[in-house]
C-alpha cells in the first residue's frame, strides 16, 4: 500500500514526532541532583545489580542544562524549593520531572513546617513514584513508564513544560 | 545577616564570562565561589561558600538547611513507638543505628532493658549497617575522587547487605525494626546462614577494595596529607568517631560505654597516626573487618528466647508470621484478644492507639554511629508522647571542622575533604 | 590524648565535687545521669570548673540543646483525652528555654550535663564559643529553633531554617505546620486542590 511497497528493505517510515520522540525516550539523561533517602535508592539504580544503563540514562548530568530528567529524590525542604526551581529553569527544553518517593510527592509522614508539601507546588511534575524510600525496581518502573508517557506526547504537550 | 549581603562595594559579579574578563575585574582580590546545594561531589545539598585565592581556597563556609525536615517537631506530635518511624529516617545511611539510639534512651527512661536475643541481633544488625554505610562511603567517596569502579563495587556489595535487610526487617532502608523493648519482630530461621555466608562474602570483597585503592598512585595523590585533623583539633570541634580515630585517639563508646551488650564481644579499637584523608580510609576499610568480627561472635552466641520484654504494657505483638493475605499476624495472640480476654483486647487497643507513657525524665544515650557519636537528648512529660526529642548527629558536628581541614588547600581537594568526613545531610539538617 | 575505657571517678564524686566549688548549685543525679542546674550567668565558669579540674577533665562539649517549657496550663494540639492515661499537661507559671550542655570527658570516661534555664520571652545566655569552638553551630540551632541570644557569639543567625523565616519553630507556642489531610467521610472537605506554580524569587 503506497510508498512502503515501493522502498527496498531496511527503510522504516514514520512521522517526525514518533521518531524524535523515540530518541528522546530512549536517551533520556537525568540530572545528579538527590536530595535524601531516596537519592540513596537512585544511586543503587545506577549500580550493577539495578543497572539504568539499560534504559540508556547511565548518564546523571552534573550540569542541569545537559539534563531531561530531574528526579525529585528526597524531601523538598522549604529552603531548597527555591533551589529546585531554579535547577528545573536551568534545563533546557523539553524536560520531565519525576517526582520519587512519598515525601516530595505529598510531603508524606513530614507533614509539618520545614517541608513543601509535595514537589508539584513548585514544578510541574510528570510522574509520581510512591513508596518511602521506592525500591529501585519501583523507580525503574516509573521510568518505563515515564518512557512510554514521552513516547505519545506531541511536541505541543513537550513544549507546554 | 546573610551569607549574601556583605558588604558588595568593591565587588564584582560574574558569571560564566571568559576568563580574562574575570582576570581583569578581580585583580588581586579574592574570589567567591558558591558550591552546591546542587552539586555532584557534596554528598547531598550541602552548599559551600569557597574564598578562593587563585585555586587556593582561603576560606570555606559550610551552609546547611537544605533538608531540614523538622523530624525533632514531628516526633513530639506521635508516641514513643512512632518516634522509631521518624527517627530511622535521620541519617538514612545508618538507620539502624538511629532506631537503637533512640530505643535504648527511651528504655532507661522506662527502667528496662531488651532481652538478650533481641540485644544480640542489634548488634548484628547494626554491625552489618555500619558495613553498609562504609560501602556508601567508598563508593561516594571514590566517585568524587574518580574511582568510578570502586563506586559500582560498593553499591555491588551493598545490595547484598540490604537483601538480608529486606529480608529480616521487611524494608531495604528506613527499617523500624527496632523498638522500645525489643525487635519488631523475631528474626527467620536462615538467619544466621545468611549472615554467615554474606559474612564470607564480604571478607573476600574487602580484599578487592584494598587491592583497587590503597596502594593506587591517584588515589593516595588525592589523599594523603589531605584534610589533616590532629587530636586536639578534633578536641575543639567535637568531632567523634572515625575522624578522631585516624587522628590516633583511641575513643569508642562501644567499648567505653558499652550498649547492647558490646561488653562481650572481642574486636579492637582502629586507630591511625596520620589524621588525612588516606588514614580515614584505611581506618575505615579495617572497620568493616572489625565490624565482620564482631557479627561472627554474635551468631555464635546467639541466644534463644523472646526478642520483646514481657511486660504486656509496652510490649508489642512480636512473634509475627505471614498469613495468605500478606500481612504479618501473630495468631495466638490474635486469639488471646480476640477469645479469651477483654482486658487484653483493651490493652492492645490501647497500646496501639495511644501508646504507652514514659516517666518524666531526661536522658541522654549515644552509640558509636558509622560517622562518630550519635546522641539522642530524650526528655519526657511523663506521658505517651516525647516533650522534645534532640539528636546530636556526628555529622553536625563533624562537618564544622570542614573549613579547619580544607582551609589552605586546592578547590579539588575540598571534595576529598567532604568526602573523608563523610557527611550525610538528613543526619544534618533532620 | 589520654583516653579510659574505665570510668575514673564516680558520678557521685563528680557531684559532691561541684557542689563544693559551686554550693549553691542544685544537682540530680538519675538513671546514671548527673545534671548540674545552674544560672545563665554561672554556665561558663561551671563549664570552665568541669572541663579544666584534673579529676573530672570534662573537656569535650558534646552536645547543646533546648528544651522549651511554655508557661500556663499546656495541651499539645491532638491529644486524645482518656481516662487512666496521664494527660499532657504542664502547669507554669512562667515559660523557660531549657539549655542543656553535655560535657564529656575521655579522659575519666563520663559525662555531665548542665541545665541552664531562662525565660522564654526574652531568652539569654552567655556564649561558650571561645571555650568551645564547637558550640558555635549548636548554638546557631538553638538560636533558630528556640530564639535564644547567646551573647558574645561571632556570627549568630540561622543555620538550619531559610534567613528570612519567621518565629523559631520548635518551640511549643510554633504550630507544627504542613498542611491537613482529612480522612474518607471526614466532616472537613478539602477546597479544590488550586496549586500554582511558584515565582521565583530572586
Amino acid at each position: 500500500m503506497g510508498l512502503e511497497e515501493k522502498l527496498p528493505s531496511g527503510i522504516l517510515l514514520t512521522n517526525l514526532e514518533k521518531f524524535v520522540n523515540y530518541s528522546r525516550s530512549k536517551s533520556l539523561w537525568p540530572a545528579t541532583f538527590g536530595l535524601a533517602c531516596c537519592a540513596i535508592e537512585m544511586m543503587a539504580v545506577g549500580g550493577p545489580q539495578h543497572d539504568i544503563s539499560r534504559f540508556g540514562m547511565e548518564v546523571f548530568r552534573a550540569s542541569p542544562r545537559q539534563a531531561d530528567l530531574m528526579i525529585v529524590a528526597g524531601r523538598v525542604s522549604q529552603k531548597m524549593a527555591p533551589v529546585l526551581r531554579r535547577i528545573y529553569d536551568q534545563m533546557s527544553d523539553p524536560k520531565w520531572v519525576l517526582s520519587m518517593g512519598v515525601c516530595a510527592t505529598s510531603g508524606g509522614m513530614f507533614n509539618n513546617y520545614a517541608l513543601v508539601q509535595g514537589v508539584d507546588h513548585v514544578v510541574p511534575v510528570d510522574m509520581y513514584v510512591p513508596g518511602c524510600p521506592p525500591r529501585p525496581e519501583m523507580l525503574l518502573d516509573g521510568i518505563i513508564k515515564l518512557h512510554e508517557k514521552i513516547a505519545g506526547q506531541s511536541f505541543a504537550e513537550q513544549g507546554a513544560h | 545577616m546573610s551569607a549574601t549581603d556583605a558588604t558588595w562595594e568593591n565587588d564584582v559579579f560574574v558569571s560564566g564570562a571568559d576568563w580574562e574578563v574575570v582576570e581583569d575585574a578581580v585583580g588581586d582580590n579574592t574570589i567567591t565561589v558558591n558550591m552546591g546545594p546542587q552539586h555532584p561531589s557534596t554528598h547531598g545539598v550541602l552548599r559551600l561558600i569557597l574564598e578562593l585565592n587563585g585555586e587556593i581556597v582561603n576560606d570555606i563556609k559550610p551552609v546547611i538547611g537544605y533538608l531540614h525536615t523538622g523530624i525533632e517537631k514531628n516526633a513530639e506530635y506521635r508516641t514513643w513507638v512512632q518516634g522509631v518511624t521518624f527517627f530511622t529516617r535521620m541519617d538514612y545511611l545508618s538507620p539502624l543505628f538511629n532506631e537503637t539510639a533512640y530505643c535504648l534512651a527511651v528504655e532507661r527512661l522506662l527502667g528496662i532493658e531488651a532481652p538478650e536475643r533481641a540485644q544480640a541481633i542489634r548488634v548484628i544488625l547494626m554491625e552489618f549497617n555500619r558495613i553498609a554505610s562504609h560501602l556508601v562511603w567508598a563508593a561516594t567517596g571514590g566517585m568524587e575522587l574518580g574511582a568510578l569502579t570502586m563506586m559500582t563495587m560498593g553499591f555491588r556489595e551493598r545490595e547484598r547487605i540490604l537483601d538480608l535487610f529486606e529480608s529480616q526487617t521487611g524494608l531495604r532502608m528506613n527499617h523500624a525494626f527496632i523498638r522500645p523493648g525489643g525487635l519488631a519482630n523475631d528474626v527467620t530461621d536462615d538467619f544466621e546462614d545468611r549472615c554467615r555466608s554474606l559474612v564470607a562474602i564480604l571478607r573476600d570483597k574487602m580484599n578487592e577494595y584494598a587491592d583497587l585503592l590503597l596502594k593506587n598512585p591517584i588515589w593516595m595523590e588525592r589523599t594523603v596529607d589531605i584534610g589533616v585533623l590532629t587530636a586536639e583539633d578534633a578536641r575543639a570541634y567535637g568531632v567523634t568517631g572515625p575522624l578522631l580515630r585516624a587522628a590516633g585517639v583511641e575513643w569508642d563508646l562501644r567499648k567505653a560505654q558499652p550498649y547492647c551488650g558490646y561488653e562481650q564481644y572481642d574486636f579492637d579499637v582502629v586507630t591511625e597516626e596520620a589524621g588525612d584523608s588516606y588514614a580515614r580510609f584505611t581506618l575505615r576499610l579495617e572497620e568493616m573487618r572489625q565490624s565482620m568480627r564482631i557479627i561472627e561472635q554474635a551468631l555464635d552466641t546467639l541466644p534463644g528466647g523472646p526478642i520483646m520484654v514481657e511486660d504486656k504494657r509496652i510490649a508489642w505483638p512480636s512473634q509475627l508470621g505471614i498469613g495468605s493475605d500478606g500481612i504479618g499476624n501473630d495468631p495466638s495472640y490474635i486469639r488471646h484478644i480476640m477469645g479469651e480476654s477483654m482486658e487484653a483486647l483493651i490493652n492492645h487497643f490501647k497500646l496501639v492507639t495511644q501508646g504507652f507513657p514514659v516517666p518524666a525524665g531526661q536522658v541522654y544515650q549515644a552509640v558509636e554511629s558509622p560517622r562518630g557519636e550519635l546522641g539522642y537528648a530524650v526528655t519526657s512529660a511523663g506521658t505517651n508522647r516525647p516533650w522534645r526529642v534532640h539528636v546530636r548527629e556526628p555529622s553536625f558536628v563533624n562537618l564544622q571542622a570542614t573549613n579547619h581541614m580544607a582551609a589552605g588547600h586546592m578547590v579539588a581537594d575540598v571534595v576529598a575533604v567532604v568526602a573523608s568526613i563523610d557527611p550525610v545531610m538528613g543526619g544534618v539538617d533532620r | 590524648m589520654e583516653t579510659s575505657y574505665e570510668r575514673l571517678i564516680s558520678l557521685e564524686d563528680v557531684e559532691r565535687k561541684v557542689q563544693e566549688r559551686f554550693p549553691d548549685l542544685a544537682a540530680d543525679l538519675r538513671n546514671d545521669e548527673l545534671t548540674v542546674f545552674c544560672k545563665p550567668v554561672q554556665v561558663r565558669d561551671v563549664l570552665q570548673y568541669l572541663s579544666t579540674d584534673p579529676d573530672i577533665q570534662a573537656d569535650w562539649l558534646i552536645d547543646l540543646s533546648g528544651v522549651h517549657w511554655p508557661a500556663g496550663d499546656h495541651e499539645i494540639e491532638r491529644q486524645p483525652s482518656t481516662t487512666g492515661w496521664p494527660t499532657y499537661r504542664v502547669s507554669r507559671d512562667q515559660g523557660v528555654i531549657e539549655v542543656n550542655y553535655i560535657v564529656r570527658s575521655i579522659a575519666k570516661n563520663v559525662y555531665v550535663r548542665v541545665a541552664v534555664q531562662t525565660p522564654d520571652e526574652a531568652p539569654t545566655v552567655p556564649s561558650v564559643t571561645d571555650l568551645f569552638p564547637t558550640a558555635n553551630w549548636h548554638e546557631r540551632e538553638v538560636f533558630d529553633f528556640f530564639g535564644v541570644e547567646f551573647e558574645g557569639h561571632p556570627d549568630l543567625q540561622r543555620i538550619l531554617m531559610p534567613e528570612d523565616w519567621v518565629g523559631h519553630p520548635q518551640r511549643k507556642d510554633y504550630p507544627l505546620g504542613g498542611i491537613d489531610i482529612p480522612y474518607k467521610n471526614d466532616k472537613f472537605i478539602p477546597p479544590p486542590d488550586e496549586r500554582e506554580l511558584r515565582e521565583v524569587v530572586e
